[in-house]
């Protein structure tokens, strides 16, 4: 479909495109634009959050040559569509153009080979939510490093508080804290990938995690936002969160906690790295059989980089960071309640989107490769370390890429 | 046990113009009466079986960093069926199924009878408050007693270990070594009220001068059951495991679930699970067809071979 | 989960027990043992009634008082009609809409997979017609394979069809019942209604009216056993609605909930509507167990077996 000659833009007839995300209340985002484009209307319809549903769905909705006109992928997931031709490349219709209205790191990870896949609609910017009130009964600040961060852990361990929790089945945590020191796991070479998961910056980092575990600094309990997580969080169990931007809604859920928590900068490693790093975030994404790819693209721009795209955005779907480069949402310039009047956005997050490692890009099979890492992850609390589970997560993953028939070849770093 | 239609007809000359006709009626109408059911049956059953077996034997190939340079079916021999086999997970997912079952099945199919014999003993008050408290469950989806009983394993929400909590009792019910069996605990409440309802059926149908022998013969309760109520309902076990057996490879529902509170299920935990993942997750089709033939293979031949057996030993 | 089948009533039922003497005749039991059986039967009868119980408590709670209080107690705060308000209107009725879609199923799925394993067992029994032993085996094979491994590839084959994300792609194939055919046949054969059929032929009706007239009325105890075995196995099923729906406003009740449950992490409101909604399908389900276990008879199938 993307040989295929381009879609001309509807003349005169009205157009209804239907927008697939698990953004909370989507609509009222699309009827502001509804109503100054009676032409082209936009129609929002929930599906479960991706990799709880949301792409079999997509996926099953394309293999019968039917699916949405706009589909909210995350940027990390991009990759695996375009492996199933599942998606327009939007340069053809002239995304190009607003390249320079996007944050340089987001950019990048929707362009490949030429093309762009993905209008990128929020990313997450990391940072440390922290109880000034739990720290303080051991008698320590919000940890700067992460080798504080351990001897913070330590003694809060006296007190029967666990500082964080190490989510062993979604190792994309484990993943934001490697490319904060300087991972790079997977690169486009010519025509073929080249792979590398057993660098210095990751292997330190299981190393550091493995003792972390080993002493009991951190549960493996249960992950950051489930139902366990966020009962111990409620019983004053969990003293800090290392997460993106977007948890800040997600906070807002713990019972009892308004008003307890803050932000501050995501703990450094020692020797190089970067100051933050990134989970998550999404796209709006054209998928192939749209009949409407050019009234698509418009409407993502709009969504995306306007004023007013942007404050709906944040104001009705929470979402995590503006894409934008330059505009973060009125909302984001105040002080929160919620965080005791913190204006945590300008102070945490916004320097934050500048300290990230612009290298890092996704591969086709990153839901996969993610699953081969849990897998190897869980052996931990059978002896296993971490260590080894990347490095046999490796093995595993150029397999997994050789069965789909793609080439791949190992890099030393 | 056959009913065979009488044949013979007095063969007079007006008659046999009709018996003719009759004849030939009745040579169309079992197709007939078939006929809706056969198609249904090969739409639904034979052409998708057909059709696993046509996509388990074809391969997809790319070429190009993405698949742009071009995408290739051919044939694949037995390539998916290899790589279906040199998944661990899968492999380690039919394994636990079986030791699922042979624990579960077990233990659920001794708990239906214990309780049928009680129920249908002498003994038991209020044998219809009973029955009813304990078929409820069977009504109960798959999918909401497993959300149900989610939150009665989460720690924090979960009433059940807050009360053990008070006597001092750890109870992790989804940690990595006891996640399956909470798992059977879902499973063993959903299905046991059912089981026992057929063994009671059964039971009831035993003639009440088998009782009155035993009775003459001064047998106890302990000799009558097991003298001769067991091997009486003997065919309604066997009917119960058989089915227990197809429903334990077919296990989905449970561990999807609970798979967002318990860490420790994968996403390619049971059989089903991994052909799902392998299929919407990973968009592999044709690896997902090797894997539903094998797990259609492995449910026939176990079930098959369990009939031949109790079939044999009863003989 | 294909759950176990149901048997039936042979024609020769065995003699009931006279009233005047307790169960099967056998002689009343002494104190200590009623005791301690009813004992045992009590403590089974709590562990089934648990979750149930919890529920109800769970649905009168706010979410705050969910993880606040414990969960077998009542919270001060009784939220239960404003949790039960909220679960109908949610999303324009959304609940409502999928409880319909699920006795849509269902009950027509039920309804009409009943009336084709009736025909096609009174077929296989009344009827010697060549190849019926081949039909009849391939049936029974199609008993022993799991729905779940024919729901991928089925659903490979409709989305060529374009049948995927219809009401269709969910009713058709639960529209064939093999087990339901295999237990209208057993009963069928057992059934000695010969001279019924000589007399209706002699009458001169055509073998589809003979059917529908004096077959249907013969195999109604079978008949009511499939539908119900068929009507709970429709309803339960998760997976092959879960393979070929997309589309919210086509989902059975078990998806629908599903749906909910898995947005708790994210919307904290979603678990008054998880508890709520789980309330409002259990109660029916629950009467309509209870109302229907009388109707599942007793009897052998001895013949089942072979």
């Amino acid at each position: 479909m993307n040989s295929a000659p381009v879609i001309r833009p509807a003349s005169g007839e009205k157009v209804t495109l239907t927008y697939w995300a698990w953004l909370k209340d989507l609509q009222n985002v699309c009827d502001i634009w509804n109503a100054k484009n009676p032409n082209v209307q936009v129609n929002a319809v929930w599906i479960p959050g991706g990799n709880g549903g949301g792409y079999q769905k997509m996926h099953s909705a394309l293999a019968a040559g039917g699916g949405p006109d706009l589909a909210q992928i995350e940027l990390r997931t991009i990759p695996e569509f375009m492996l199933v031709n599942g998606l327009v490349d939007l340069a053809r219709y002239g995304a190009k153009d607003y390249a320079d209205r996007f944050d340089k790191t987001l950019w990048g990870q929707v362009s490949f080979v030429d093309g762009v896949y993905g209008i990128p609609q929020d990313s997450g910017p990391m940072g440390l939510y922290y109880r000034p009130d739990l720290l303080q009964k051991v008698g320590a600040d919000a940890p700067k490093t992460w080798d504080d961060w351990a001897a913070t852990a330590a003694e809060l361990r006296k007190a029967k508080i666990y500082i964080d929790c190490f989510p062993l089945a979604d190792p994309s945590w484990f993943t934001a804290v490697a490319t904060q020191a300087g991972a790079s796991w997977l690169k486009v070479d010519g025509d073929s990938w080249t792979i590398n998961m057993t660098d210095d910056a990751t292997l330190n980092t299981a190393r550091f995690f493995d003792k972390a575990i080993d002493k009991d600094l951190v549960t493996t309990a249960y992950a950051g936002f489930s139902t366990p997580w966020f009962a111990a969080a409620a019983a004053d169990n969990i003293a800090t969160l290392t997460s993106a931007s977007w948890g800040d809604a997600l906070l807002e859920g713990v019972s009892g906690g308004k008003g307890k928590w803050r932000v501050a900068a995501m703990p450094t490693w020692p020797k190089g790295g970067y100051g933050s790093s990134y989970i998550g975030g999404s796209t709006a994404a054209v998928l192939a059989n749209s009949k409407h790819p050019k009234e698509a693209l418009e409407f993502a721009i709009w969504m995306q980089t306007s004023k007013e795209g942007i404050d709906a955005l944040i104001k009705n779907c929470g979402i995590g960071w503006s894409p934008d480069r330059d505009y973060i949402g009125k909302q984001r310039e105040q002080p929160s309640a919620f965080f005791g009047g913190q204006n945590y956005n300008e102070e945490v997050f916004l320097p934050a989107t500048h300290e990230q490692n612009p290298d890092w890009s996704w591969w086709p099979i990153t839901q996969q490769s993610f699953n081969i890492l849990a897998d190897g992850f869980r052996k931990k609390s059978s002896g296993g370390t971490l260590v080894d589970a990347v490095a046999q997560a490796e093995k595993n993953i150029i397999t997994a890429f050789r069965n789909k028939g793609l080439s791949i070849r190992k890099v030393e770093s | 046990m056959t009913s065979t239609v009488s044949a013979t007809r007095t063969r007079t000359p007006s008659s046999s113009l009709r018996g003719k006709s009759q004849h030939r009626k009745r040579m169309w109408a079992p197709w007939a009466l078939l006929g809706p059911f056969l198609l249904l049956f090969i739409l639904t059953f034979a052409l998708p079986i057909i059709i696993a077996i046509g996509e388990s034997f074809t391969k997809v190939t790319r070429h190009g960093i993405f698949g742009e340079k071009g995408v290739t079916t051919e044939f694949a021999w037995f390539s998916n069926y290899a790589q279906a086999l040199a998944n661990g997970n899968f492999i380690a997912s039919i394994g636990r199924m079986l030791l699922f079952g042979v624990v579960q099945v077990t233990v659920m199919i001794a708990a239906c009878t214990v309780l049928a014999l009680l129920l249908e003993s002498a003994s038991a008050r209020w044998p219809g408050f009973f029955r009813a408290a304990y078929f409820l469950p069977y009504g109960i989806p798959g999918v909401i007693a497993t959300i149900l009983w989610s939150f009665l394993y989460v720690p924090g929400l979960s009433p059940l270990i807050d009360i053990a909590g008070m006597f001092r009792i750890q109870l992790d019910f989804l940690g990595a070594g006891t996640v399956l069996w909470s798992i059977a605990n879902i499973v063993t409440w959903t299905y046991t009220g059912y089981n026992m309802l057929i063994i009671v059926a059964q039971l009831k149908a035993i003639p009440t001068d088998v009782y009155e022998a035993a009775k003459v013969d001064g047998a106890g309760p302990w000799r009558v059951a097991r003298s001769i109520q067991l091997p009486l309902i003997r065919p309604a076990l066997v009917l119960t495991t058989v089915f227990s057996i197809i429903g334990t490879l077919q296990l989905f529902a449970e561990p999807q679930v609970l798979q967002s509170v318990a860490p420790a299920i994968d996403s390619e935990y049971t059989p089903n699970l991994s052909a799902y993942t392998t299929a919407f997750a990973y968009n592999d089709y044709n690896v997902a067809a090797a894997q539903a033939v094998l797990i259609a293979a492995v449910a026939f031949i176990l079930s098959f071979t369990f009939l031949r057996l109790t079939n044999r030993s009863s003989k | 989960m294909t759950a176990p089948a149901t048997t039936l009533a042979p024609p020769a039922a065995p003699t009931k027990p006279a009233p005047t003497m307790k169960r099967h005749g056998r002689p009343g039991a002494s104190r200590s043992s009623t005791i301690v059986v009813t004992g045992i039967l009590v403590v089974v009868a709590i562990y089934f009634l648990v979750p149930v119980y919890w529920v109800i408590v769970a649905a009168t709670k706010s979410t705050k008082d969910l993880f606040a209080t414990n969960g077998f107690l009542f919270a001060g705060h009784f939220s239960l009609w404003d949790n039960l308000g909220k679960v109908l209107t949610y999303d324009n009725g959304a609940f409502v809409r999928w409880f319909l879609n699920s006795l849509l199923y269902a009950g027509v799925g039920a309804a009409v997979a009943t009336y084709f394993a009736a025909a096609g067992g009174y077929a296989l029994a009344k009827y010697e017609f060549r190849g019926r032993n081949v039909v009849f085996g391939t049936i029974l094979g199609g008993v022993l394979v799991p729905g779940t491994a024919t729901a991928l590839p089925l659903f490979l084959l409709f989305s060529q069809l374009g049948l995927t994300n219809t009401y269709w792609s969910v009713l058709l194939p639960s529209l064939v019942s093999p087990f339901g055919l295999f237990l209208c046949r057993i009963y069928a054969d057992a059934t000695d209604d010969s001279a019924l059929l000589e007399a209706a032929r002699i009458d001169g009706a055509g073998e589809l009216r003979i059917f529908h007239t004096v077959g249907l009325r013969v195999l109604t105890p079978a008949l009511v056993t499939v539908f119900l075995f068929q009507l709970v196995g429709i309803w339960n099923n998760y997976f092959l609605p879960l393979v070929m729906l997309s589309d919210t406003n086509l989902y059975p009740i078990t998806l629908g909930l599903n749906n909910w449950r898995s947005q708790v992490d994210r919307l904290p409101e979603f678990y008054q509507l998880t508890t709520g909604g789980v309330l409002l399908s259990v109660i029916p389900l629950a009467i309509a167990m209870i109302v229907l276990q009388r109707f599942w008879r007793g009897g052998l199938t001895e013949g089942a077996i072979k």
